[in-house]
């Protein structure tokens, strides 16, 4: 079974409950829940993008599927939104960029997602870039 | 001749005349009041950014699904929103500011525009490339370009008709706000309060660019275009005259020059009063000490005269700032009850927290209410003096350089950025997109060089303490009492300005890229996620019967990069402006403008 193979702290946070920024009445998404809830659109996106951080190579197709599938086990689809916006504007231009480089929470919810998503693409194949 | 074409003539001469009687008027305001338009960024004239369209409805909003999709083909923070005239839509891109004319019936582009602007503009950008769109009047799409440059193109062909520039980039001048169609002209401002640049607002004339007049926000009375007998202000419980020399006593030596108090924001206008509004930005530098005084009118609400551009009256809302609540955010014209008496209002969220309800005709202080609990640099405004009552360990002057003030709230993004708020006619009540951030503030000494950054302070900001963790509030706000009346928690900060409609339904946009709609209670209908983060303008028109929603989405950390940049191009498109291929007549990779509307039955 390829979860067997996950490392650590992939399996770690299957296990345990997200850690949720806003308590869960302010949400739709049930703490805790491994919904396994992502849309179709959210998956082709990642796959998308995934393809096009490897080159457009069609082996990624089904290495970066396992990428998105293996995320989505990990996190109910509103989580892994907001951590994975909260990564990918670390970078953001200008004063308003300090919102996600400084907050302690947002940088969390960044390095969290990092850990998860290095651990599904080491367990699918898949080079970290 | 025969008689139909004499009639044609008849209607045609008829239409020649009118014309020429009221030649000083644009056709803006008109076309604004047709809802199938959105000719103006806000909507209309008061920046209501609402819209009688009522196909979509709080009922059906949980159907709405993608019509179609539009890329600008640049990869930096969207602003703004598109401009629908008829069957033609026009939007605008960040730096190098694209210009597009879509055809609504197949999304064919019917011309595009892109300027040549130096890239050395870019590092003097404080915030992002960012453009908050175009403006439209008598056949003309007005741009306004990040290098200062102020083009009116034709909007059939796209060619340039004019071409003024109202700032120099080297000493740190840029623009972001969309011009601003007023009657018979057009108004623009300037940004660059982060760099020493002296703030102002100029008039032109719509047929040929030239200025009307020019005035200033900072120095001698002249060039501030006020009259020190007859020029309004707050003062004591009621209006005075502001008196000689009123910005340059409250400077020390030259500092006025280099003042700040920029006008990047969004403005709005009264035809009956014919009136402008508009708010200015903080002072420079950010570290107060370095300026002592109240230096005015950095961070004021003004009200001028279209025509001659002589300040009627003034209000300044953070005298001496040392936070940089900028005082530019929209000015909304709503004819309300204020505390049970009927009042043409002006109301404004303002950086600083605080939620002012002005009269619009006098420049009477009626409603300072802080509009998000948190608000606690100041406990107060004293509605005699009209001045926020400071809390002495807020103060970043108090406490002075190289000294870090913590936990101040809100942090130097404001309660609310320029992202405007819509106000429903229907229900009479605002609604608002908020930051519920704070931050630590350490101001430091530094020296004024032309073009450089002139800043002056070191900052560190995060969510609200001993709150809902979140970053950021979705409220509906009532200005005749300066009461909330529901608030909507979010993840992050709400960047994107506001649409409510008459179906009952509020529309707005978030960092993670989801456009929502909430009822009039703030209860979520429905949710879409966008490829990317949405800091533009929820806007809405009507073409063949059918009422759709647009949102651009984009800010500089890019989602959905596959999608956008192809699969074929490999990676060279990250980051990479202008690093992309021209498809000629479709989609372009880049931010993307989402259309929605509801599914054929």
């Amino acid at each position: 079974m390829r979860l067997s193979r996950l490392p650590l702290s992939l399996m770690l946070s299957i296990t345990l409950p997200t850690t949720l920024l806003i308590p869960p009445a302010a949400l739709s998404a049930p703490p805790g829940a491994r919904a396994d809830d992502f849309p179709t659109s959210g998956r082709v996106e990642y796959v998308l993008e995934c393809m096009q951080k490897h080159d457009g190579k069609y082996e990624y197709l089904y290495k970066c599927s396992c990428v998105v599938d293996q995320i989505a086990k990990a996190l109910p689809y509103e989580d892994y939104v907001a951590m994975s916006v909260a990564l990918r504007n670390q970078g953001l231009a200008g004063e308003r960029g300090g919102l996600f480089r400084d907050a302690a929470s947002v940088k969390d919810m960044a390095s969290k997602y990092k850990q998860i998503e290095a651990g599904a693409n080491k367990a699918c194949a898949v080079p970290q870039r | 001749m025969s008689l139909q074409s004499r009639l044609t003539c008849l209607a045609g001469c008829l239409a020649l005349v009118a014309g020429a009687a009221f030649a000083a008027d644009s056709d803006t305001a008109r076309l604004t009041k047709d809802p199938k338009n959105w000719a103006m960024q806000a909507g209309n004239l008061s920046n209501h950014r609402y819209s009688e369209l009522k196909q979509i409805t709080s009922k059906n909003a949980k159907n709405l699904s993608v019509a179609w999709t539009f890329s600008t083909g640049v990869l930096r923070g969207h602003e703004g929103g598109p401009l629908v005239i008829g069957d033609t839509m026009y939007l605008h891109s960040p730096f190098p500011n694209k210009v597009f004319a879509i055809a609504l019936e197949d999304q064919s582009i019917r011309w595009k525009y892109e300027p040549k602007q130096d890239p050395s503009v870019i590092p003097v950008m404080c915030c992002d490339t960012v453009n908050r769109g175009l403006a439209y009047a008598n056949g003309k799409i007005f741009l306004q370009q990040a290098d200062t440059t102020l083009v009116a193109l034709d909007a059939k062909t796209g060619n340039e008709l004019w071409k003024v520039k109202v700032g120099d980039p080297k000493l740190g001048e840029t623009t972001t706000n969309t011009p601003h169609i007023f009657k018979d002209k057009v108004i623009t401002g300037i940004s660059g309060g982060e760099f020493g640049v002296r703030g102002r607002l100029t008039a032109h004339d719509i047929n040929t660019g030239k200025v009307l007049w020019k005035a200033f926000s900072t120095g001698p009375d002249n060039e501030l275009i006020v009259d020190p007998n007859k020029t309004m202000t707050w003062t004591d419980g009621k209006m005075a005259p502001i008196g000689v020399n009123s910005s340059l006593k409250t400077w020390q030596g030259d500092q006025w020059k280099l003042g700040g108090g920029t006008t990047w924001g969004w403005y709005s206008y009264d035809p009956e009063l014919n009136t402008v509004y508009y708010g200015t930005g903080n002072p420079s530098t950010w570290n107060p000490r370095q300026r002592p005084g109240d230096n005015k009118w950095s961070m004021t609400i003004f009200a001028r005269d279209l025509d001659t551009g002589m300040a009627k009256w003034v209000y300044q809302m953070t005298p001496h700032d040392e936070w940089d609540y900028d005082g530019v955010n929209e000015m909304i014209l709503a004819d309300i009850k204020v505390k049970g008496k009927p009042r043409k209002a002006l109301v404004h969220f303002d950086r600083n927290g605080f939620a002012y309800t002005m009269d619009r005709v006098s420049g009477e202080l009626l409603v300072a209410e802080k509009y998000d609990p948190v608000v606690n640099w100041a406990t107060h405004v004293d509605m005699k003096s009209g001045r926020p009552q400071v809390v002495a360990k807020y103060s970043t002057d108090k406490n002075g350089p190289d000294v870090n003030t913590k936990g101040v709230c809100p942090s130097a993004l404001g309660t609310k950025d320029q992202q405007p708020a819509s106000y429903s006619p229907k229900t009479g009540l605002f609604y608002v997109p908020t930051n519920h951030v704070c931050m630590d503030y350490e101001p430091f000494q530094i020296e004024y060089t032309a073009g450089q950054p002139y800043v002056g302070s070191t900052l560190s900001m995060y969510a609200a303490p001993n709150s809902h963790g979140g970053m950021g509030n979705f409220i509906a706000w009532d200005a005749g009492t300066g009461k909330m009346v529901w608030s909507k928690p979010e993840r992050f900060s709400v960047w994107s300005g506001a649409l409510s409609t008459a179906g009952d339904v509020v529309f707005y946009g978030t960092l993670e890229g989801y456009l929502k709609a909430v009822d009039l209670n703030g209860k979520e209908l429905w949710k879409f996620k966008t490829p990317s983060g949405i800091i533009g303008n929820v806007t809405t028109w009507e073409y063949k019967g059918k009422q759709y929603i647009g949102v651009l989405s984009g800010i500089g950390g890019w989602a959905g990069i596959g999608l956008a940049a192809g699969l074929t191009k490999g990676t060279e498109g990250l980051g990479a402006v202008g690093g992309y291929k021209d498809l000629a007549k479709y989609t372009e990779l880049g931010g993307v403008l989402t259309v929605f509307a509801l599914p054929e039955r």
